[in-house]
């Protein structure tokens, strides 16, 4: 952006900012800004693009929506609410960040992002990194002979799967059985350390959800649904998303 | 004496009404008899028992028999029942071994007693928020995070560290010291506290000024992370400035988490600039500049008696009546009222008190106690005999002097027939002893060598008074104060240095003659000067006392600047209740309005004033007994921002002209900005107006709640919305008015583009340079006194370097002026909104019944007087500080007019300034004659 002046004018302005307040309770506070900067301070996403949360939704109020709709910035926040959890406001930064994401045509939206949410809806394990039930069953399996066979005082550790009725539904990323299947290993001996009941889905057990990252509604509650039901589906009281 | 004091109690229960209350009073036990306690502290020293400190905010101990600090009153050692050993597990009494006293008494129990009251005044204050529950602070895991109350005990000469300030993690000095402002204030989120505190920016400037004086070396670093500085109090805004001059940085800008240095020593802090610029800061300690909250019991206390709160908890009242609670006779005074500093609380304190004595007008003087002493004896023909008295004060005096070689010293002395030491010469049973020996020895003088006479010499005027003795009989040597606390490894020269006081002391107490207080009669009536909302809430606060006021306007209508204004800052319209009041004014019976009215001279001092007034060019003498001075202010006229060339640029006043008038001005405007600070906190008029934020603010939401399509700007440096005037500025951004900053180097630009309107300002948040199109533009102009040179001029007093009138002291005596008999409301002190006018005006109003409740009044005996020797030369005149001489003109014998000075007693505080600067002994000061003073040096060289 060049140091452009900026004409506010007499005419009543529709902002973006005004669409989002409508949807959110309280109109998410936010027209509430003190300019404090707390927000700036505590968000890891200050200073890249020369932007911070402080700034964009000044510029959202401001009215300069073209400005802000097209910022690549919106797409560097990471949705950690370090911003919101500490305004003295309680302004929802993040859900102006989510609605602006939103508006963007999907298919313009991050290559990455886009790509995983794309492969999550593949199969029913939601997994991003496009694993199947059989290459997450085959690994899970082989991983845990393993830890039985090489790792002495868990000989009888066991690592269910399916298991109907268990209270606790376990989710994993799938960074994990695909790329680094060792560290599954540590929560599992946690697990049967704390003698817990629980379960591993072949279905729904990614726990990862690019898809609302991506701001797409739609297969963000597609991925959220497929996954619930996995849950319901063998009976689970508790659902654990390690995510 | 007419004061009862009940410590350790809360209140149970009320019944009854407005002029009959009955309060039910729940006193805890002391277990110290308050009676026979002379705070010798040798209970506190003896318990075994340590406690956090409460009033040292835990950072020290205390004991569990303890008083809470030096400055206590009464100052009586109470026992911590909860902490007591004895009383939780019955043994140990160590108190009770040691007391000098017999005062310890364990056998003290809870007790119930019904008070009977027509008024009451709740001034439960408030309480520091607490920033635990605010994780991302870590108050609770990092040592060197301190609260602000805690910091200022670190700091306190009186505190823990004795005033050289170290941390808390490894008792270093700290020398990079940071502030956060706002810490549990200004904030929904995770606390409920949408209001400003009004008093943590003052502090925190106060506290980083002082931080200097109590550290050593260079390299001192002090920062204020901040939002907004609110330095809108008097002289508050002069003393920001000072502290950017110091040094002091000022960095706007709020951390977001506080981490642990190594080893969790000092913290670290991750901070965004306006710039955008984020850095990293390591700090040796980290200030939360915590804000104020309604106490936890204050609720309880509202419900027992009935009394409304609002939506945070502060009691509820209005602009026009800020300590009147919703039920009659019950009045609310100080930060529970709404958060502020001492000199509103004070101010506020007298103003309940005003309305509790108009509640009270009926039974006026019906309770108050006078003591009857016995008929003095006549001892001017009589030598000298003097007795002398020294105090082992425990082990305070005697455990490094030695007091007996002090009475043996003090019997070889001239007049002196009798001596003695006593443990404690202020109990309770050594004023009878006193009295006793005055007299058995036909004792005509007493010398007291014991501790200070600032806080003793009373006690021991009143043994004497009781014991037929003129109180000026008697000289205090302070051997505590000045010799055992100081000279603790010297024991030897301690005690010859404490002979030498007793010898002076007797020296002078020879010469003493008796003294006498003279009473003037007081003149019942009040003037009070301006008519004003200030004005006539303080006649009527005097005449709702029956004291006959005149209330003196200069203008043809009673109510200033009120008729300009729309609606408090709490919502009601102004109009309405100005039209009553005006109407109560110039019905009341006891008020004398005069319009057209201009003061033209005044003579006298307190209780006693002669002025002319000239109403419609006729000119009368009025008397009266005080007066009080609201002359007001008015909004200044800018000289900036086109204003004068273009219609559509105006001042709030004129702004507020059109809206209210709905002449169609406003009604078509799409979009309006109001620059703040205009002709304020620069050069000329270095001070904060202090109402104009708010007014814009409210202004704005008037704006936008008719049109909520209209863009509204408020283009400011710091907005000042303090207390619960938050609410208002929360609300103007809720509704979209949009807050620019701007800063005195970079001010906005208004011009005229073709037929529209055009401000330009840099937006420091967006970073962008904004040119904003208008249809008008509201200047919020500075607020300027009223011309008060002739005011002063007539009265002798003061007015600080901005016009505004001075009084005597800003936090203690925040209403009376430095002229006694004088007292000081509204905006002529300085600019203030309503409820802080009217609260001024009661109090005014209360003070200045102080002194018309009685028909004469009693000066003090110490005051200079003439002697045959004063030639008129006046060299004294100009050093008198209270302007209590004068000259005057007399025939001599030879018949020819001779020139001399007299004393306005009234005037004369006895400081004796006139007698030292006199060359040739015309003027000396009762008590304190070159010839005693003489006596008691020669004393002191007698032994070298």
């Amino acid at each position: 952006m060049p140091n452009q002046i900026v004409t506010l004018g007499k005419a009543p302005r529709s902002l973006f900012k005004d669409n989002v307040m409508e949807i959110l309770p309280e109109g998410g506070n936010l027209n509430a800004c003190l300019t404090c900067g707390l927000c700036a301070s505590g968000c890891p996403a200050s200073g890249l693009s020369d932007m911070d949360p402080r700034r964009f939704l000044r510029m959202a109020a401001l009215g300069m929506d073209e400005e802000i709709l097209k910022s690549d910035w919106a797409w560097m926040c990471t949705m950690c609410q370090r911003c919101i959890s500490v305004c003295p406001m309680k302004i929802n930064i993040p859900q102006l960040i989510f609605n602006i994401r939103a508006s963007w045509p999907r298919e313009n939206r991050p290559k990455g992002i886009l790509g995983s949410c794309d492969m999550a809806l593949r199969h029913d394990t939601c997994s991003a990194m496009g694993a199947s039930e059989e290459d997450w069953r085959f690994v899970v399996e082989d991983v845990a002979d393993e830890v039985r066979e090489m790792q002495p005082g868990f000989e009888e550790i066991q690592v269910p799967m399916d298991r109907k009725g268990a209270r606790y539904f376990l989710n994993q990323n799938s960074r994990e059985p695909v790329t680094e299947p060792d560290e599954m290993i540590p929560l599992w001996k946690i697990l049967q350390q704390a003698g817990a009941d629980w379960t591993y889905g072949s279905k729904g057990w990614a726990a990862e959800n690019y898809c609302m990252f991506l701001a797409d509604d739609k297969d963000w509650e597609h991925i959220v649904r497929t996954k619930a039901k996995a849950v319901e589906d063998l009976g689970c009281k508790v659902w654990l998303n390690t995510e | 004496m007419n004061v009862e004091l009940l410590t350790l109690s809360e209140v149970e229960s009320v019944s009854g009404d407005a002029g009959n209350f009955t309060v039910n009073i729940k006193k805890k036990p002391r277990y110290i008899d308050m009676n026979k306690c002379i705070a010798c502290g040798l209970c506190a020293e003896k318990c075994p028992r340590k406690v956090d400190d409460e009033f040292n905010m835990g950072v020290s101990k205390r004991k569990a028999a303890h008083i809470k600090y030096g400055q206590a009153v009464p100052l009586k050692y109470a026992i911590d029942g909860d902490h007591c050993i004895y009383l939780n597990r019955g043994k140990c009494r160590a108190c009770e071994k040691f007391c000098p006293t017999g005062a310890v008494n364990f056998e003290d129990r809870e007790e119930t007693v019904p008070v009977h009251v027509g008024a009451v005044i709740l001034a439960p204050g408030f309480k520091p928020f607490d920033p635990a529950g605010l994780d991302f602070y870590a108050y609770t895991q990092i040592p060197d995070v301190v609260t602000s109350l805690e910091y200022e005990r670190l700091l306190s000469a009186s505190g823990p560290c004795m005033g050289h300030l170290v941390r808390p993690s490894d008792g270093r000095e700290p020398r990079k010291i940071a502030w956060l402002q706002c810490v549990g204030s200004r904030s929904t989120n995770r606390c409920d506290n949408g209001y400003c505190s009004s008093v943590c920016c003052m502090y925190a400037i106060k506290q980083s000024l002082v931080t200097a004086e109590h550290t050593t070396g260079d390299g001192l670093e002090q920062s204020i992370f901040y939002m907004d500085i609110r330095s809108h109090g008097k002289e508050f805004e002069r003393y920001y400035e000072t502290a950017k001059a110091s040094e002091i940085r000022f960095v706007r800008a709020r951390p977001h988490t506080i981490y642990p240095g190594r080893e969790n020593t000092g913290a670290s802090m991750r901070y965004t600039t306006e710039a955008g610029e984020t850095l990293v800061e390591d700090f040796d300690m980290v200030v939360l500049s915590v804000g104020m909250e309604p106490p936890e019991d204050a609720r309880r206390l509202a419900e027992k008696f009935g009394i409304a709160l609002d939506h945070y908890g502060f009691a509820k009242t209005n602009s026009f009546a800020p300590v009147t609670s919703n039920r009659p006779g019950i009045f609310v005074t100080g930060s529970f009222q709404a958060p502020k500093a001492i000199p509103r609380s004070v101010a506020e304190a007298s103003s309940a008190a005003a309305e509790a004595a108009a509640a009270l007008i009926q039974a006026r003087g019906t309770l108050t106690h006078e003591k009857s002493y016995p008929r003095e004896r006549d001892i001017v023909a009589e030598e000298p005999r003097i007795g002398v008295f020294v105090c082992s004060c425990g082990i305070n005096i005697a455990g490094v002097v030695d007091v007996k070689a002090v009475v043996d010293d003090a019997k070889t002395l001239d007049h002196v027939v009798y001596v003695e030491n006593n443990l404690f010469t202020c109990s309770a049973d050594t004023q009878d002893l006193i009295a006793q020996k005055i007299g058995e020895h036909g004792l005509n003088r007493i010398v007291v060598a014991a501790c200070t006479p600032r806080t003793h010499e009373p006690l021991f005027q009143d043994t004497l008074k009781e014991a037929g003795l003129n109180p000026y009989m008697m000289e205090m040597a302070n051997i505590r104060n000045q010799n055992a606390w100081v000279h603790q490894g010297q024991p030897d020269k301690a005690t010859e240095k404490a002979k030498v006081q007793v010898r002076m002391a007797v020296a002078k107490v020879s010469k003493n003659y008796p003294l006498y207080r003279d009473t003037v009669a007081v003149q019942q009536k009040a003037l009070v000067i301006g008519g004003g909302l200030a004005g006539m809430s303080a006649a009527l606060g005097l005449a709702d006392q029956e004291y006959e006021t005149i209330l003196l306007e200069k203008s043809d209508r009673l109510g200033g600047n009120a008729w300009h204004l729309t609606a408090t800052d709490r919502g009601r319209a102004v109009r309405p209740v100005l039209e009553a009041m005006i109407d109560r004014v110039e019905n009341h019976p006891r008020i004398k309005v005069l319009q057209n009215a201009a003061l033209e001279s005044a003579v006298g001092s307190v209780g006693n004033f002669v002025s002319k007034i000239r109403v419609d060019g006729e000119s009368r003498a009025v008397t009266y007994g005080v007066a009080v001075v609201a002359t007001g202010a008015r909004e200044s006229r800018p000289d900036e921002y086109l204003y004068g060339q273009d219609d559509r640029i105006m001042t709030h006043l004129e702004f507020d002209a059109h809206l209210n008038e709905g002449d169609g001005i406003a009604a078509g405007m799409s979009s309006a900005v109001f620059i703040q600070c205009v002709g304020s906190r620069d050069d000329r008029r270095p001070y904060c107006s202090r109402v104009c934020c708010t007014h814009s603010v409210k202004s704005a939401i008037r704006l936008k709640e008719a049109n909520s399509r209209m863009n509204v700007y408020i283009l400011n440096r710091d907005i000042r919305t303090y207390g619960e005037r938050e609410d208002l500025f929360r609300k103007a951004r809720d509704l979209g008015v949009i807050f620019i900053r701007y800063s005195a180097d970079q001010k906005p630009e208004v011009s005229r583009d073709g037929d529209g309107l055009c401000v330009s300002v840099f937006d420091p948040i967006s970073r962008f340079p904004l040119r904003i199109e208008a249809d008008a533009v509201v200047l919020a102009a500075a607020i300027e006194p009223n011309d008060t040179h002739e005011l002063v001029e007539l009265y002798k007093c003061s007015a600080n370097a901005d016009g505004f009138l001075n009084e005597a002291h800003p936090k203690l005596r925040p209403v009376e002026m430095p002229v006694e008999g004088l007292f000081v409301a509204g905006m002529c002190n300085y600019p203030k909104p309503i409820d802080e006018s009217v609260g001024m005006a009661k109090a005014a109003a209360a003070k200045a019944g102080v002194i018309l409740a009685k028909k004469e009044m009693q000066l003090d005996a110490i005051k200079s007087y003439i002697t045959e020797k004063c030639d008129g030369c006046a060299l004294c005149l100009d050093v008198c500080p209270y302007r209590a001489l004068q000259l005057e003109e007399y025939p001599g014998e030879d018949g020819r007019s001779h020139q001399r000075i007299v004393t306005d007693k009234a005037l004369c505080k006895g400081c004796g300034l006139c007698e030292a600067t006199c060359p040739k002994g015309g003027i000396y000061v009762h008590g304190f004659t070159m010839e005693q003073l003489k006596d008691q040096v020669s004393a002191a060289l007698a032994v070298l």
